[in-house]
């Protein structure tokens, strides 16, 4: 090259595609690195109590399985875990396993033919039903009749509650039925500076019609009022009208009457006894332990049932599962991995660590966890709860009927526009409409 | 000096990057999105040709048909609004008077600062039962105000809220234009014993036209365009009141449109 080459436009476009060109990985993520080492890729949930769990997951399971080394990565940022995991699919880059799924978008890798089909394992019935229950199980068998993922963690959501409030409006025990709480509600919901205007109230839900919001709310409350039934039954539209009617109802006293206020609320509203009760789940014991003032006291009750409901009291649990992804060149490695994730010793790090619920029957009578259960109370609440959770449906469209749900639970229950029945009638035929266009 | 085949103009050469990046980022989408409009497709399966199932389908969509009675709406309320609040203060910073660089600076700020700090600092001052409006009204002896909770006061709280945050940048284009009119027509103006309103009415405003038409064009860019702000504020509430649903927003809530045909439809 002459003096004055590296000017010319030719060179310089040619050096910038080498440049551009060398910025690729070629590594491989998974593989074998020539000595009979196979390398496994895991990505964990970011969050940093279980990354941490994580990071001594693997390196107990490197030490001890010197031909199977597992390389843990955290998962990449993004908008959420589901769309960068959508994107590495795309680009071919997923892990061999993942410990982050949530179980309403696997419906999606399975169509793309992006995940391992576990039950393919012989000893996968036995690892599953040892641990999982049974229609727990059932609940995550895909449409093929192929099961593509074990239920690892769930987080149900329960009611926290400040017991001083309470106890303050001569409520001694938690309300079991919607009756109770509208009572309680009214003895809670006051004006404290005798301002004209209440400063104190029952609880705080975000009115926003967002579709994950209603996870909390509405969601929650029809699978506890259709004693733990979703939307889908096989496939099929199943939404139990008087469930759905009971809990349009219910949020619209909650609303109509001010126990729940319409506004925005700043800050940390439980923390300062603004609001008497808020639904949430397991991972809150940790912020509270952290932040909450040396005089709230507080505690977690099953989430209301309608007054005629009899039986068990179901609450939605946001599960999230263990996957092999279909890239993986070593299924019967990232196998044994999954396993190890799924042993009683790995559960009882993920409850110690990650303060997160693993989904592993009798987890209560089991003595493995009895003594940590005792020392957090909160947690073993929680732990009675996630026997009785109800995910979401493993459909498309899921995002766009929880939107029309947000549309109805506004309209009805926040702003009393139309009555339950007619809210109830409506939501089904929007989710109808979306199910017919979309197929 | 390197040189090239007498054939090839290097002005063709210095081009093509520019050609590249055109094709790649612009042409590319625009045909490709075109094409999904008639396709449903969820990136990882393959495509499946729905000929105008997506077209029929957001007519079918009641929050869609709402979106563009919103969008219209928004713009009734914000355009009128924005050009008062800017001509009125681009008239009064364009006079000497004291601290004119102060307060200039001042009202542009809104400009620079996030939509995302805008939106909790607008959703902290319009809450209905503590918010600092509200606050303030009771103190007057006024009665609260729904400013966010109420589908007839929400869209006029998020054009006000809009407005705030633009109306440093259409002040700046209306000072530009007003320092562009020559002082002659006003000083032949006052010979002729015209008041202020006089002169502002018949010089001011016919001069201001082109900057007009400019600041009318992106008001309504910014208009269909906003999203962010009210999405925050109100997710589309109250009862699809406000311009989350504007079809830009509608298109953008990926929660709409499992299948990316149809958002690039609407």
């Amino acid at each position: 090259m002459g003096k004055t080459g590296y000017r010319n436009p030719v060179y310089c476009m040619a050096f910038l595609l080498l440049a551009l060109a060398g910025c690729g990985d070629p590594s491989n993520p998974a593989g074998d690195s020539g000595n009979g080492v196979t390398t496994l890729t895991y990505w964990s949930a970011p969050n940093p109590q279980e990354y941490a769990m994580a990071q001594d997951l693997v390196a107990e399971w490197n030490r001890d399985n010197p031909h199977i080394q597992v390389k843990l990565q955290a998962l990449p940022a993004g908008q959420s875990s589901e769309e960068v995991l959508l994107s590495a699919m795309v680009a071919g880059t997923t892990p061999d396993v993942c410990s982050n799924i949530w179980p309403g978008v696997t419906n999606d890798f399975i169509r793309a033919k992006g995940l391992y089909a576990l039950d393919r394992f012989g000893d996968f019935e036995q690892v599953m039903t040892e641990r999982v229950p049974e229609d727990i199980i059932e609940s995550v068998r895909s449409a093929d009749g192929h099961i593509y993922q074990i239920p690892w963690k769930t987080n149900p959501i329960m009611v926290q509650y400040n017991v001083t409030m309470f106890e303050d409006a001569g409520i001694y025990e938690f309300p079991r039925t919607y009756s109770a709480f509208l009572e309680a509600a009214a003895k809670i919901t006051r004006d404290n500076d005798g301002d004209g205007r209440m400063d104190q109230w029952m609880g705080f839900r975000d009115i926003r019609p967002i579709w994950w919001q209603r996870y909390y709310d509405y969601y929650t409350s029809y699978i506890t009022a259709s004693g733990g039934k979703t939307f889908f039954d096989k496939g099929e539209l199943a939404i139990d009208r008087k469930a759905s009617d009971q809990v349009f109802s219910f949020y619209q006293s909650l609303y109509d009457n001010g126990y729940f206020p319409r506004s925005s609320l700043q800050g940390n509203a439980f923390l300062y006894d603004v609001i008497a009760t808020e639904f949430t789940g397991p991972w809150n014991i940790a912020y509270l332990e952290n932040n909450a003032p040396a005089s709230l006291r507080y505690d977690f009750a099953p989430v209301p049932v309608p007054d005629d409901y009899e039986g068990d009291i179901y609450s939605y649990g946001d599960h999230k599962n263990i996957v092999i992804f279909s890239t993986t060149k070593h299924p019967e490695e990232s196998w044994e991995f999954v396993k190890y994730l799924t042993t009683r010793e790995a559960d009882y790090k993920l409850l110690n660590f990650a303060r997160q619920i693993p989904v592993r029957k009798n987890l209560l009578e089991d003595p493995e966890f009895e003594a940590f259960f005792r020392d957090n109370p909160m947690l073993a609440r929680f732990a009675e709860q996630a026997a009785y959770t109800r995910g979401v449906d493993s459909i498309r469209d899921l995002k766009e009927i929880l939107d029309a749900v947000a549309r109805y639970y506004e309209k009805s229950s926040v702003y009393g526009a139309i009555p339950p029945g007619q809210a109830t009638e409506e939501m089904i035929e929007a989710i109808r409409v979306i199910r017919e266009w979309n197929h | 000096m390197a040189r090239y085949p007498k054939k090839i103009n290097p002005g063709v050469i210095l081009g093509l990057p520019y050609l590249a990046h055109l094709m790649l980022f612009f042409v590319y989408p625009l045909v490709f999105s075109f094409i999904l409009v008639f396709h449903r497709w969820d990136i990882v399966t393959p495509m499946e040709f729905v000929g105008m199932r997506n077209i029929g389908r957001i007519f079918a969509d009641e929050v869609f048909l709402q979106s563009i009675i919103n969008t219209g709406v928004f713009l009734m309320l914000h355009i009128p609004l924005q050009i008062v609040v800017a001509l009125f203060f681009a008239v009064l910073l364009n006079e000497e008077i004291r601290a004119r660089g102060f307060f200039r600076t001042l009202y542009f700020l809104p400009v620079v600062v996030s939509g995302v700090v805008v939106t909790i600092l607008f959703q902290q001052l319009f809450s209905y039962d503590n918010g600092l409006l509200n606050q303030f009204l009771a103190a007057l002896g006024l009665p609260y105000v729904p400013w966010l909770v109420s589908s007839k006061w929400a869209m006029p709280s998020i054009a006000l809220m809009a407005t705030w945050k633009n109306v440093g940048l259409y002040i700046i284009l209306f000072m530009a234009g007003l320092q562009s009119i020559p002082s002659q027509l006003y000083e032949a103006a006052r010979l002729d014993g015209t008041s202020t309103w006089q002169r502002f009415y018949h010089i001011t405003l016919p001069m201001l036209n082109p900057t007009m038409v400019t600041v009318v064009v992106l008001s309504v860019i910014g208009g269909f365009s906003l999203f962010i702000e009210p999405y925050v504020m109100t997710g589309g509430g109250p009862m699809n009141s406000t311009p989350r649903s504007s079809p830009m927003g509608r298109s953008a809530t990926s929660t709409c449109c499992p299948s990316t045909g149809r958002c690039r439809t609407t």
